[in-house]
């Protein structure tokens, strides 16, 4: 099977029928109708604040979550996970039929998300990179959580921004993304460069460089669960989108995983096959050239409309993308669900069935290997069209309001609604393109 | 600077092209033609023919007609897979989607997209 896949297949069967122009249109004038409305309706002094925002969440749950032994659980249950993977990866056999692959592109990329924005920041919780750090920690008698030197600010979140480039690079550019060996070596890379760099920089390391965790913490600022001053707090999902805190790169990273999504459904347009077919340079060479395009486009037109506008003395323009870039965050997860919805239910669901046959010699370890498939979405075409286009639009509204109570917090009250145009403009583009690339597909 | 901003032109530029061809297939270029039901695809030697896109129902008995200088065999992207071989000369083969989606049928050495089902 060598090579067959070598036009990126991926994995799953038949892909989503494109959606109707028709849905497509009514999303985007949506969109752009609210997104004026908000700019002209909404209020004119912030309404977030992450010192005040939230009421505490039941005594029983605040309980449960924070009790040491459910922490030490749920590290259990990632430590497991990460095993079978791990007996999968190592001495299962090299075909699609290894579970390996739904849980590398499917459980862990595509379903952090969903996981996140429903528990909050559910990777922070069973990655298996900090527990196996809390475990040398604990043979050397050294804290975890501090490291040799302190994590320079300067490198921010750009580290995650790299190691989410690297991903979305195997999944959608690299022709051997189906074979075993590429993703066991990419998993190692990605399992020593975080345990080194915890034991470097202690814990901090992840909060800003793992980029699962830098991606799953984000989605959970869309969940209704936070925290203030260590107690667990339940909010509304745009107060708590609120307190991101804004670091150096966060542009990027929003930047590579917006920009990356588009390209998945860019490169499946009959368009782009046909170029690429024809063209005389390898696909591969162009499937890399337009991902890094997609992705430093995203990246640049986001900087570029948060940064036009007038400011005050007390904001630097510079700081401005990072400031905003939080808002970019419910049009990534409108999209994300719009993209990946069918894919994850049956995918996600197959690879259940395949799991319990981790060496694929046949055996039903988990008990799931005899369930049937999962087909209704696929056999619903419609309601997964306007599914798709309801997501992409409310992610829009959610992105407008965060952006509009954040730039009336930081902006002089002259600019306060022109300032806001820009960074607009690019969202309604952001979602217009969305929609258009679901169209196109 | 000036780097990046070259490398982003470029880059700019080389998006802007490909987005530049016609929605519609060229009815003369295309080596490949579809009456309904009945789809045509001709090889000759490693040339692949461009991509086509057919609309065909649910369950519905599409046949492609395949014409070719030498024996080969395609890979379709259903669910379950199915792998077809044709011989050298004029085979028909029949491929029939039960369910809604796009299916990707793709020739084997050399590796190429030939067609897409559009199943709805």
């Amino acid at each position: 099977m060598e090579g067959w896949d070598l036009l990126a297949h991926g994995l799953g069967g038949p892909a989503d029928l494109p959606i109707p122009p028709e849905l497509a249109i009514a999303g985007a004038v949506a969109a752009l109708v609210v997104s004026f409305t908000i700019l002209a309706v909404a209020w004119r002094s912030p309404r977030y604040d992450a010192a005040t925002s939230g009421r505490p969440a039941p005594a029983w749950l605040a309980g449960v979550v924070d009790h040491p032994a459910y922490g030490v659980a749920l590290r259990v249950v990632g430590l497991l996970g990460f095993g079978w993977f791990c007996l999968a990866a190592v001495l299962g056999r090299d075909l699609l039929t290894n579970p390996v692959f739904g849980m590398f592109y499917v459980w862990w990329w595509v379903g952090l998300v969903p996981a996140s924005v429903l528990l909050g920041p559910v990777w922070k919780t069973i990655s298996p990179v900090r527990s196996l750090n809390a475990g040398f920690a604990r043979l050397t008698g050294s804290d975890p959580d501090r490291g040799l030197v302190d994590y320079p600010d300067r490198l921010g979140h750009w580290p995650a921004a790299v190691g989410l480039y690297a991903f979305v690079w195997i999944e959608l550019v690299y022709p051997f993304s189906t074979e075993l060996g590429p993703v066991r070596l990419w998993v190692a890379a990605y399992v020593a460069a975080m345990l080194l760099g915890g034991a470097v920089f202690g814990s901090t390391f992840y909060e800003r460089a793992d980029p699962f965790e830098v991606y799953s913490s984000l989605c959970a600022k869309l969940s209704p669960w936070g925290r203030r001053d260590g107690d667990l707090v339940v909010r509304s999902p745009l107060a708590n989108l609120d307190t991101v805190t804004p670091r150096a790169g966060l542009v990027a990273v929003v930047g590579v995983l917006f920009g990356s999504t588009a390209f998945d459904s860019f490169r499946d347009s009959l368009e782009w096959i046909r170029f690429t077919q024809a063209s005389t340079v390898s696909t591969v060479l162009l499937d890399n050239l337009a991902l890094l395009a997609f992705c430093a486009g995203v990246t640049l037109l986001l900087a570029g409309g948060a940064a036009a506008t007038g400011v005050g003395p007390d904001v630097r323009r510079r700081e401005l993308p990072n400031l905003l870039a939080h808002s970019i965050v419910p049009i990534i997860v409108g999209y994300i669900v719009a993209h990946y919805v069918n894919y994850f239910v049956e995918v996600g669901w197959d690879t259940l069935v395949l799991a319990s046959d981790p060496l694929s010699n046949g055996a039903n370890w988990l008990g799931t290997g005899d369930l049937d498939r999962i087909t209704w979405l696929s056999s619903h075409p419609t309601f997964l069209a306007s599914l798709k286009v309801v997501a992409v639009v409310i992610g829009h509204v959610v992105a407008a309001v965060a952006a509009h109570d954040r730039a009336v917090r930081i902006l002089p009250r002259h600019h306060q609604v022109t300032g806001q145009l820009p960074m607009l403009a690019v969202m309604v583009c952001f979602t217009a393109g969305g929609l258009y690339l679901l169209f196109a597909a | 600077m000036r780097r990046v901003a070259l490398l982003a032109t470029v880059l700019t530029t080389l998006l802007a092209l490909s987005g530049c061809g016609s929605d519609d297939p060229d009815p003369d270029s295309g080596s490949g033609s579809t009456d309904s039901g009945r789809i045509e695809v001709t090889f000759e030697g490693d040339e692949a023919p461009e991509v086509q896109r057919v609309p065909v129902a649910v369950g519905e008995k599409v046949e492609i007609v395949i014409k070719s200088d030498q024996p080969g065999e395609l890979h379709v992207h259903s669910d379950p897979e199915e792998e077809l071989d044709y011989e050298e000369g004029t085979t028909t083969l029949t491929v029939t989607i039960d369910q809604p989606g796009v299916v990707d049928i793709e020739r084997h050495e050399p590796e190429a997209l030939v067609l897409q089902l559009e199943v709805s």
